[in-house]
């Protein structure tokens, strides 16, 4: 990554640690919210961002998740943190398990599709499938997660541990923007027949997409069932994937800063404005309007490489240095098909 | 048995709502290839705006009842397509040469936008319809069926056939059409496609308010996140009738409405809308054109 | 720069006796969202009883604080609200409607030691759980369901149809009243939840219908309630419905028509017109004179009974709050509550009878049965 963001990130690590130590339990629990729904968009990011599918049923997964590990806690006593990668893998699982038919549609229909998933994964914990939802109730009595006998109760030590796992998937998704598996997301998103024809298997990286987005949800999941001790259905709903989703459109789809700037602002901004409570959704839906007319890329957009013409020269021996290939704008434009004779 | 036919004639009651409001997500998604999230929201307005004016103005008793609930119609009509216009205008329009993504998401912020003003103008309460249409019902072979009932079905599918009409024979509803198979050819041929998208922003909307007016006459219960439930539904049913297609959103209409009160019936209530969600999911792998087809190209 | 820091100095100090001065009671309320319309009652009752509080002379020597947190009646928000008041100060909290979202706010207030009594929280669990610093003013839902399964008998129904909405309050009622039933061996022939929010019910109207039940029980809310008397009617269908305590509300009658509503039975405790002691009637007065109308709804008024007895148990801890408090709470005995006597079991629940049964009459009134 650049040196400016790495500079923007350390700025941010710096301005949080102290934050235990100055905030009150209150804002403490906001940061700790804010840095739950970061993971959350991150996640999308992976799947809406890279891999441009549009999905709007992202809280089934985050759903499946909690619910996974609230159920295997509550009945087989597993430690918390222990259930992290366990919920992480059943909602991969169930993600890909229902992608799997539909990853092909195109677009605005695969959109529609996500929010009839959505729905129907709330139904059905509402109706208490197989018994083990606890239906409208929820589940309740989630143990609290424990790091070497340490029993993490209050607000300022969750906070270690959700912006602990923030750093830690940050880093590992910038990692993974680089690799050669972010790369076929990134070419999959930019033109998909494309990339079929330079063999990258679509379907099978639109799955994986699913799948790892869902897994990190799953995760989340985990960490909130843990921090509330009671989940119900009402927080798995399709206001949370809307409120998903615009976080990583509203950031910049693809760009990991944005989606994190994007996530802290939506959660954030109301919470610093809770005297306009009832007003809060009608700005939220001009705010909507109003960026994809001005703004479409998002906040901070995402940044393809740049090359400089010195790369250029070297690559190819010292050949022509005159301009230079920049094809860093933000969000290209769809490409104008060349017409030569 | 008997169940079985009241279930029908539920379903179709119910059913000749979606379809009324499948009509206009279909017609704007053939000419615009978007899907109008801030549709539901109109048929909202529709059953707010009907609400004023029905207590405002009293035409029911000044007019008698029939020329009364017309004239009703008309202006309820008339106000939302006004609302649909300024719609397209303010976030539709800009978008047009953008990429997808964003005409979805300003459709989106539209709809929350739309939703809560309803919500600040009126209120969070559920809103109650004076009890205006009469409360009598027929009795055809053991069946009991509220007047009403038979009313709304009636109506839609007048309006629905009306429709269906225009769209087929006249010169306006060809160029709609046109428009919704190929915009650049239709502009070369000289149809001036900005007005065809506007008449569809009339009509469309125009169609959803009547239907909101329906509900709220034949329900009695209006709350502003209705334009949701209904939204969704209707939108399914113009998958499944084949989005774009006029008389796919009819059949489509009817169809889920049937299914939904079977599914009630003889399945479990509680997972109803379960049920309309997974035919959605359903019909868009197996048959995503549709059970009427398609009339739109599809891109790869 | 030195008389910034006098004026802060200063400031600090009036802050500091301003606090050394009142005592706080929270109130956690839905003052927005789909309750908005109890949450707005609570907060009225609640600011209503401080002020006469104040007005002779506060509780233990100070002046009484009420601090209002709104909960917008989901659990996240409230969680947060509850951690807000955790900073404020305040001894004891009144609230909140709703059990999921109370459920939500238990753990918090306990581990911070503030004493809760809820108001609109009926769910059977929330006391089940141990926690000392939980009480509450309204009764549970298996008291309902006692009631409920008495009325049915009362009524001689042979089958017995039960209809929920699927929500936390509904379900449970309903499967209160289905064990009891099931106990006394009556006959359930038909157990199904509908989906809140939606208008046509005429499916599931029918599909009961085929099942022949002599009455329906209905849990839900009042605004499916009214649609179902509504389109019950409208399909010529006779039999008997029977609501819960969700139900009573007056724009029921509105939404079903007076001519549908006519005859329906629920069970509730009592409305706030039919309070039947002198104090109560002269505090529905005092209420209509501060603010134009009679309370509307019960729970603004156990809101408003769940401030009384802090303010009391207050004065028998000498301000304290925590341990003293809960103690001097547990001791109350025949408490004079508005909406009858107040006493606490070990539980933190409300001793005593307080469900009614009650008819609609042909005018859209509600009738308390005896």
């Amino acid at each position: 990554m650049s040196r400016r963001l790495a500079l923007g990130y350390a700025a941010a690590a710096l301005a949080l640690a102290v934050c235990p130590f100055t905030l009150g339990p209150y804002w403490l629990d906001v940061l700790n919210n804010v840095g739950l729904y970061v993971l959350l968009a991150l996640s999308l990011n992976l799947i809406l961002g890279d891999a441009g599918l549009f999905n709007m049923g992202h809280a089934a997964f985050y759903a499946v998740g909690a619910y996974t590990a609230a159920i295997l806690n509550t009945h087989l006593h597993v430690p918390i943190l222990w259930l992290l990668p366990v919920s992480g893998l059943v909602a991969a699982t169930f993600a890909v398990a229902v992608a799997r038919p539909v990853v092909h549609l195109r677009g605005d229909y695969l959109l529609i599709v996500t929010i009839g998933l959505g729905e129907i994964v709330r139904i059905a914990l509402v109706n208490d499938v197989f018994g083990l939802t606890g239906g409208a109730n929820g589940i309740f009595g989630i143990s609290r997660p424990s790091v070497l006998g340490h029993r993490i109760r209050r607000p300022d030590e969750f906070f270690w541990l959700i912006w602990a796992c923030v750093a830690i998937t940050v880093f590992f998704f910038h990692r993974l923007e680089q690799s050669r598996f972010g790369r076929a997301l990134t070419y999959l998103r930019e033109d998909a027949v494309a990339a079929e024809g330079s063999g990258v298997n679509t379907a099978r990286y639109r799955l994986l997409a699913f799948g790892l987005g869902a897994a990190w949800a799953g995760m989340t999941g985990t960490l909130y069932a843990a921090k509330m001790t009671i989940i119900s259905p009402e927080s798995f709903g399709f206001w949370e994937s809307v409120v998903l989703f615009l976080m990583v459109i509203l950031g910049g789809a693809g760009s990991i800063p944005g989606v994190v700037l994007g996530a802290t602002l939506v959660v954030g901004l109301p919470e610093l404005f809770r005297g306009f409570a009832t007003a809060r959704m009608l700005v939220f839906g001009l705010v909507m309007m109003v960026m994809m007319v001005v703004r479409p890329q998002g906040l901070l957009p995402l940044r393809l490489p740049r090359f400089r013409a010195s790369d250029l020269g070297k690559a190819s021996g010292g050949g022509p240095g005159a301009g230079s290939a920049e094809p860093g704008a933000p969000r290209p434009a769809p490409a104008e098909a060349e017409v030569g004779p | 048995m008997e169940q079985f036919l009241e279930q029908l004639t539920n379903g179709l009651a119910v059913g000749s709502i979606y379809a009324l409001i499948a009509l206009g997500y279909t017609m704007v998604y053939g000419v615009l290839k978007l899907i109008n999230f801030a549709h539901g929201d109109l048929f909202t307005y529709g059953a707010y705006l009907g609400l004023t004016l029905l207590t405002s103005f009293m035409l029911q008793d000044r007019l008698g009842l029939a020329l009364g609930i017309l004239v009703l119609a008309a202006m309820v009509m008339g106000l939302v397509a006004v609302v649909g216009v300024v719609l397209e205008r303010a976030a539709y329009r800009p978008l047009r040469e953008s990429p997808r993504l964003s005409a979805v998401v300003s459709a989106l912020g539209a709809s929350i936008f739309l939703q809560n003003t309803l919500m600040l103008i009126y209120g969070a309460r559920y809103q109650v319809y004076p009890d205006v249409l009469p409360q009598d019902a027929v009795h055809l072979g053991g069946l009991t069926i509220p007047l009403v009932r038979v009313g709304v079905v009636a109506v839609s599918v007048v309006m629905m056939t009306v429709l269906y009409l225009f769209v087929q024979k006249t010169k306006i509803g060809t160029a709609i059409r046109a428009a919704a198979i190929d915009q650049g050819a239709a502009r070369l041929m000289g149809i001036d496609v900005n007005r065809v998208i506007m008449i569809v922003f009339v009509i469309g909307p125009a169609l959803g308010g009547a239907a909101g007016l329906l509900v709220g006459l034949y329900y009695g219960q209006i709350s502003f996140t209705m334009g949701w439930t209904y939204g969704m539904k209707a939108f399914t049913a113009a998958i499944l009738g084949g989005i774009g297609n006029i008389p796919g959103a009819m059949v489509g209409g009817l169809l889920l409405g049937v299914i939904e009160a079977l599914g009630a019936a003889y399945l479990s209530v509680a997972w109803k809308d379960a049920l309309a969600f997974a035919v959605l999911i359903v019909i868009l792998i197996v048959r995503p054109s549709g059970l009427l087809g398609e009339r739109v190209a599809e891109k790869v | 720069m030195k008389k910034a820091i006098l004026a802060l100095a200063l400031g600090l100090c009036t802050l500091g006796t301003a606090r050394a001065d009142t005592v706080k009671i929270g109130l956690l309320a839905p003052i927005t969202g789909s309750w908005a319309s109890e949450g707005q009652e609570m907060k009225k009752n609640v600011e209503l009883l401080a002020a006469e509080v104040n007005a002779k002379g506060g509780v233990a020597g100070k002046q009484v604080e009420v601090v209002v947190e709104d909960d917008g009646g989901d659990p996240r928000t409230a969680s947060l609200a509850a951690q807000r008041l955790t900073t404020q100060g305040v001894v004891a909290v009144v609230g909140t409607y709703g059990s999921a979202v109370t459920e939500a706010t238990q753990n918090i207030f306990d581990e911070a030691g503030i004493i809760q009594i809820a108001n609109g929280s009926t769910a059977v669990r929330l006391t089940e759980k141990g926690l000392k610093n939980f009480l509450r003013t309204c009764p549970r839902d298996d008291e309902q369901g006692r009631v409920g399964a008495m009325v049915l008998e009362k009524m001689k129904a042979k089958k017995i149809a039960l209809l929920h909405d699927s929500s936390a309050y509904s379900k449970g009622l309903a499967d209160e009243i289905n064990a009891l039933l099931k106990a006394k061996k009556a006959n359930v022939v038909f157990f199904d939840a509908l989906t809140p929010k939606e208008q046509d019910y005429s499916a599931i109207l029918t599909k009961l219908k085929a099942a022949g039940p002599d009455v329906v029980f209905f849990t839900g809310y009042y605004p499916e309630a009214g649609l179902l008397l509504k389109q019950k009617k409208q399909m010529g269908w006779k039999v008997p419905f029977i609501g819960g305590d969700a139900i009573n509300n007056p724009d029921l009658v509105k939404i079903a028509g007076k001519e549908a509503a006519e005859g329906f039975q629920f069970l509730s405790p009592p409305v706030p017109k039919d309070l039947d002691t002198p104090e109560a009637k002269a505090y529905v007065v005092s209420y209509q004179k501060k603010y134009g109308e009679a309370p509307q709804s019960i729970y603004g008024v156990l809101a408003g009974d769940g401030f009384r007895v802090i303010v009391a148990a207050l004065q028998a801890s000498k301000g304290a709050g925590g341990e003293p408090l809960r103690a001097a709470l547990g001791a109350l005995k025949d408490f004079p509550g508005y909406t009858g006597k107040i006493a606490f079991n070990a539980k933190g629940d409300r001793v005593g009878e307080l469900y009614r049964v009650y008819k609609v009459d042909k005018d859209g009134g509600f009738v308390l049965q005896k």
